[in-house]
Order: structure tokens, then sequence, then C-alpha cells
């Protein structure tokens, strides 16, 4: 950064990352205590404290496209340290959502879902959805949607027809997927012009077969949480973090086997406890439901650090789903109609809300940091130039 | 009028603290007729400032400012001195206080010709607190070389043991005097000042700067008394865990200071303390290297801007800005490994140096030990002057972390301000 460089302050985005958290950012007085606090910061323009500035500045451009703030795991021994009381940690927590923000596109969706008061509206979207398109089938003889589902015994397909549910989220999945592969190509391109500039890399073109191999270099460090567990505060939240990812990570599995058994084999639910399928589907469902309590019981119990509308409702959304998933089968279980069927339409909400807003709430983070970890992989950054 | 409702102001005055601004506060006060109580807990006068090696503005030895204001002091009947003494309360108002001093004992009279036959009569040594504990002294003392009163000291550590004897055994004066008790005295003062200084922060505190672990981590104090000529390695700076020359000197600015953590506030004057004791071991090894951790160099008024500039000159000197967060030790060399971040060039540091220093700052007396007087404090515990109450006034690092120049000039004011009480009647 030695070559002149005109700054250009933008005081909306100081205000906005204020209003995410970022309130102490302007505490901060450049001692870079923050830097050598942070166990898993880099020796080569290591991060927080050049954020720090370029977030009290307003230079909106420095870190965005900036893939530091995806390295942050948010330990808070930056925060602990800080002689001044402002909290990095917290700061880069409130840039990472406003940058979700930025690549969303719909914008207005990505407005949204970050909005306490758009959120009757987020959950009754899908249920309206639902409703509408199974009672429109309904009138042209399809009965996907059935409200009085009788039979000996409960068949949630029998009230919402699998055939209704995919044809709602198999298309739906491949819009997000799509959507978040553009947002990511458009990421990619500017961290890896950030990097050029900041020195942070001496390739010069973006290489995506090299890319790719540094991804498959990063997953193991991910499964196992390698740089979370380096983070000194806080280290606990690792263990909870590893159970819900592997309790998504599972269900992941046991969707994609039942797909297959229902569609390849047409053999329909609901399967027996006996099969191992299903051991793996109670694991993964006691295990979200646990780990994300243990979530947000830590967030509870954290007073000095910042926890936005964008963290709850994150952690509200995976708990919800894991509750109302497991309720759902125990009430199967206990002839217990009614309430079954109920949970299970709740449940399918909580499944839509996870799913259709991923780019845009802050469960994006799964692809940002995957990118960003495996862009630094990649990038080199230590190597200096000859 | 108010005259006669105001109440009778005695014509003395009190000063807390026998260091550079209760010599100052004593003696303005003193030279201009008024009667003065100089209240020192130390066995002797000169504060702080004795244990420096040099200082500022023009880098003298203590000795040289000291040693004028003790011969003021000699001469001036109207300043009464009272070593080993504290204030133990005082009550009253401005122009009428009553005053509590317990004087303890010295267990050494006015006999004493410091001929120091006591001293080697003793066996004992004890851990000597003026350096900081780096060096021992005998159980039977002389604070320092130019101490004032010039008389040594029994320490209470040794009270009732047969070295106790030896040394009264030793005296040819009848000046031990294993018999004396603590006293105390009531007086009555009009006014007040308290001069009672600072401590240096205690740097165990400062968990990541890793002193008290490594042996080769000090603070700016220990160097004053490693570089002082009566120092514990006679001026020599040595470091502590091989008495080795060190070649390389890492300075670690705001340790403690500036820091919610620990002192919020900054302590004005640490980091010209780096740059003259920079000084010191460059004038000693024209070769070791100094290396300066900051956050930004604080080198107020011409004078500090001047000698910082100079400093900078100096090609074995390196100004790196950027805060020290974290230490390391190499077990086997005993060399200290520093980190920071240079935050102009955005890459991380990590030096290996020989010696470490950490700039801790000043923490107010009043903040570790609550003074006996109805006063007003910042929550830093820097007294806070109420001038329009008056009577009872803060000089000196007791009202606020300063250098010795501005201290001086703050316990004059004071001096005024106290006799204003007493002549206002």
């Amino acid at each position: 950064m030695a070559e002149n460089y005109l700054i250009e302050p933008d005081s909306g985005f100081i205000k906005e990352i204020v209003g995410l958290g970022g309130d102490s950012v302007k505490k901060c007085f450049q001692c870079a205590t923050c830097s050598v606090a942070c166990p898993i910061s880099p020796d080569s323009k290591p991060f927080p404290r050049k954020e720090m500035i370029a977030a009290s500045w307003g230079l909106k451009d420095r870190l965005v496209a900036n893939h530091d703030i995806w390295l942050c795991h948010q330990c808070g021994d930056c925060s602990t340290l800080c002689p001044r009381g402002a909290r990095p940690a917290d700061v880069l927590s409130a840039v990472r959502s406003y940058t979700i923000n930025e690549y969303a596109f719909p914008k207005v969706l990505g407005q949204m879902v970050n909005d306490p008061k758009k959120l009757p509206m987020l959950i009754a979207a899908p249920a309206v959805l639902f409703l509408v398109l199974g009672l429109v089938l309904r009138i042209f003889g399809v009965k996907w949607l059935n409200f009085a589902p009788g039979g000996d015994e409960i068949v949630h397909a029998h009230f919402f027809s699998t055939w209704l549910v995919d044809l709602i989220f198999v298309p739906l999945s491949g819009m997000v997927a799509g959507v978040f592969a553009l947002g990511m190509k458009r990421f990619i391109t500017d961290i890896h012009a950030a990097a050029l500039r900041d020195g942070k890399t001496q390739k010069q073109t973006i290489d995506w077969a090299g890319l790719g191999q540094a991804l498959l270099r990063v997953i193991p460090n991910i499964l196992q949480h390698k740089k979370f567990s380096e983070c000194g505060e806080n280290k606990e939240r690792a263990t909870s973090h590893m159970m819900v990812l592997y309790a998504f990570i599972g269900l992941a599995i046991v969707t994609g086997i039942f797909f297959v058994v229902l569609y390849v084999f047409q053999i329909h639910g609901p399967y027996s406890q006996l099969n191992p399928v299903k051991w793996l589907a109670n694991i993964a469902g006691v295990c979200l439901v646990i780990g994300s309590a243990l979530m947000i019981k830590d967030r509870m119990s954290k007073k000095d650090q910042k926890s936005s509308y964008k963290d709850w409702y994150l952690l509200g959304l995976v708990f919800g789903l894991g509750v109302t998933g497991m309720l759902t089968e125990m009430t199967r279980l206990a002839d217990a109609a009614f309430l079954s069927y109920f949970l299970y339409f709740v449940h399918l909400m909580f499944v839509f809300n996870l799913f259709a807003f991923l780019p845009f709430s802050k469960l994006a983070h799964l692809v940002y940091r995957t990118v960003a970890l495996t862009y630094d992989e990649w990038a080199e950054r230590e190597k200096k130039a000859a | 009028m108010t005259t006669d409702k105001a109440a009778p102001a005695s014509g003395s005055l009190l000063v807390v603290g026998g260091g550079i601004s209760g010599l100052t506060t004593a003696l303005e006060a003193a030279e201009v007729g008024y009667e003065v109580f100089l209240v020192e807990k130390n066995p002797y006068l000169g504060g702080r400032v004795a244990q420096l090696n040099q200082y500022f503005p023009k880098l003298c030895p203590p000795t040289c400012g000291l040693e004028i204001n003790f011969r003021r002091i000699k001469d001036n009947p109207r300043v009464k001195v009272l070593t080993l003494a504290e204030v133990e309360k005082v009550a009253g108002t401005p122009g009428n206080y009553d005053v509590t001093v317990k004087v303890n004992p010295r267990y050494v009279n006015e006999n004493c010709t410091c001929c120091g036959d006591c001293a080697k009569a003793c066996e004992t040594e004890i851990a000597s607190d003026f350096n900081f504990r780096m060096s021992k002294t005998k159980g039977a003392y002389l604070p320092y070389e130019m101490a004032f009163p010039a008389r040594y000291t029994i320490s209470p550590q040794i009270l009732g043991t047969e070295d106790a004897k030896r040394c009264a055994a030793a005296c040819k004066y009848n000046a031990v005097d294993l018999e004396m008790k603590a006293k105390t005295l009531n007086l009555k003062v009009g006014a007040v000042v308290w001069a009672t200084g600072w401590e240096p922060y205690d740097a165990t505190r400062i968990d990541n700067l890793g002193f008290g672990r490594y042996q080769n981590i000090i603070t700016n104090m220990m160097l004053e008394r490693l570089a002082a000529p009566n120092g514990p390695s006679k001026g020599k700076i040595l470091r502590p865990s091989d008495d080795k020359e060190p070649k390389s000197v890492a300075f670690v600015q705001c340790a403690g200071s500036r820091d919610e953590n620990h002192l919020p506030y900054c302590s004005y004057i640490c980091c010209m303390a780096s740059l003259k004791q920079a000084t010191y071991v460059r004038e000693r090894y024209p070769e070791a290297e100094i290396y300066i951790f900051y956050i930004d160099i604080r080198s107020p008024g011409q004078r500090y801007e001047k000698f910082y500039k100079k400093i900078k000159e100096d090609k074995k000197v390196f100004l790196i800005k950027g805060k020290v967060a974290e230490v390391s030790e190499d077990a086997a060399t005993g060399a200290i490994t520093v980190v920071a971040e240079n935050a102009v060039t955005g890459e991380k540091i990590r030096k290996t140096v020989d010696l470490a220093v950490l700039a801790t700052g000043m923490q107010p007396t009043a903040a570790n030990t609550k003074l006996p007087a109805e006063l007003n404090y910042t929550e830093d515990g820097f007294i806070i002057n109420d001038f329009a109450k008056g009577g009872m006034f803060a000089a000196g690092c007791a009202n606020k972390p300063s250098d010795v120049v501005s201290a001086n000039q703050n316990a004059t004011g004071m001096a005024l301000k106290a006799i204003q009480t007493l002549a206002r009647r």
C-alpha cells in the first residue's frame, strides 16, 4: 500500500456496519494488538487491524472483496486483548453480514431475510405457496394435498405428497444453487483482484483447476474444524458447531438415500426404525437439536459478544428445524395424527426457509468461508515476490 | 464580612510524600515563611527520581537535582522532615486540620555517621526494594549513597535476631537503638498537599507480555536501576538470566498503559523514557540494536520532539509502529521473541532479542492504597483537585501522570494554593 490512494469514505457503509453489531469500530486506535492476538491470522497482511481502519474510514471496497474477513472464525481473542474495548471480532462479523447482502441476488430478498419485521412474511410465504399449489392442483384432480389423510398408520406423504414437496424443493434447490454460483463467481473475481492489489498473492490470473485442488485440500481441515479449534477464547464453540455441521451432512446423506429409494426403487416411507439409514437420521436429528441448543445457550450467556438478528434468525431456524423434525417423528410413532401432520407442515416451512434463503442468511457463511479458505490456500500469500 | 466567620488557620502545612513533587511543594512554601511538615513513608527522601539513572530534561543523574533540594531542606529550619512516617488520619476543615502521623522506628538515631560498621557486622541479606529486588542489601543498610537523612536503617526483618544485636555492638557511636518504638504524632495544620506519587504498574498483570515468566523481560524502572552507577550491576546493563551484555534490546511501549484492561490512560513519559533508555544502551554498547515497538511515539513539547528526532537519526535504533502482543522465550539461550504487526507495512514481525524492556506506566499510589482523608478521585485513583473547597490539594503524579518538569511546576502551584488556604483568614 505504498502507492498513493485517494480515500473515498462511505459514511453510509460505516453506519450499516455499526448497525450490524460493529458499533465499537470507532474505538480502534490501530495499535495492532488484534492482529497478533489472533491465533489464525497469517504473518503476511494479517487481520483484523487493517479491516478495522478500513471499516472506520468507510472503505467499503477494501472490505467486501477482502477474503480475510472470512478467514476469521470469530473466536474473540482479539476483542479480549483489545486495549480500547473495540471488538474486532464483532466488526468483522458485521462486515461479513454486509458482504452477504452485497453479493445477494435479488437484493430485495436479501434485505427481507435480515429485517425482523419481514419475518412473518418469510414464514407465511412457503405456507401460502404450499397450500395454493396444493389446492390449485386439486382443481385439476391431482390430490397431492389431502387434509383428511385417513388410514391406520400415519403417513405424512398422505397429507403432503412427496411429489408436491419435491415439486417445490427440487426446482428451488436448483435456483438457489444457480443464484449462489453466479454470486460466487463474482465474489472470487473480486477477492482475487483485491488480493493482487494488497500483495496477498503473486498469482496473476485465477486458475479454476488449481482452486478445485485447493478445495480438496481445505475440505478435510473444515471437517476437522482445524482453524476453529485454534481459536483461544470460547473454544467450546467449535464442538457445538461441529455437531450441527455433521448433523446437516448426515441429514443430507439420509435425504439423498431416501430420494433414490423413493424415486428409483419406488419404496415409500415411513421406513422402519431398524433401518440403518434411519439410525443415521435419528442420530443426526438429535445432534442438530443439541448442537444448536448449545450454540443458543452460548450466545445468551456471552454478554460481551454482540449477537444480531442475523445470528438469532439462523440459530432459531436450525433449532426449530431439528425440534420440529424430531417431534414429527415422535408424534407419528405415538399415533398423534393431527399433531404429527401439523408439525410436519411446520417442519417443511423451516426447511423451506433454510434452503430458499441460504444465499441471504448467515448460513451463506458455509459457502463464503469455504471459498475464502480455498482461495487463501491457493493464493500462497506467505510466498514473497522474488 | 466573612473574615470573622473564617476558621482560624494554622500557620503550618503538611506535605505527604517526599518525592520530587513533595520536596518542591515543601520548599517553595517554607522559603516564603511557612512551617511545613514533610512526611515520607520510606526511610529516605527523593522518591522515584532517586531510583533513576538520568532524568529529563537535561539527562542529569538524580543526585544533581535532589542534592540541591536536600541542601535547601538542611538550611531551612521551617521544614520538619519525618521519614518512615505515614499519615493515619486527617480530620477537620480547610484551614484547620488535625492530622495523626505514625512514625515507625528506624532503630538508628541521629548519632549515625554512616560509617557502615553495622552493615559489615550484619550477616542477613534482604531483597532491595530500591533495586526492584534485583539485588540484596544487608539487614542494616543505607538506602542509597546520597540518602537524606544520611542515616543507616535497620530492617524490621532482622529485629530480635542475633544479627540485630551484632549491629548494635558494632556501632561505635551508640547510634543503634533496638528499643526504639513507633510514635504517633498529632499535628495541627491549615492545609495538606498530597504528593503521594506513583508506582510502576504491576507488569505481572499483563499476562501476554511474559513479565515474571521470562527472566530477560524487565520493566523500564528496572532498566533505570541497571543503568544507574549505584545500581545492582554498578551501571552495567546486563541481562538477568546470564549477566550477558545484550546485543539487541526491544522496548515494548504502552505495556499496560492506554489499555482498558490495565491503565486506560497514557502515562505521559514512557515514550520519552524508552528513547532515553535507548541512549543508555547505545552509549554502553555501540554495536547493540534497539527496537522500539509503539502505538504512537508521544514526545510532547519542542524539547522532547527534538530529542525524538535525534534518536531517529541513529541507524541502530528501529522504531516499529505496532504494539507487541505476544512474547516467547528460547529456553536454551534465554532470548526473547516479541511479536507485533508493523502497521505501516502490514506484515507481522517476530523479533528475537537478548533483552526486552516493558515500558510500564504509572499508577497513582492512591489506586492501591486508599489515603486516610476525604478526597475525590478519578476512576483510576488520581486525586481530583477541588479548588473551590480548598484546603487539600494533590501535586505531581498523585494528580496526573507527568514528567519531573511538569510535576515540579504543578507542585509549585500547589504550594501557592496551600498558602492561600493558610493566608485567607
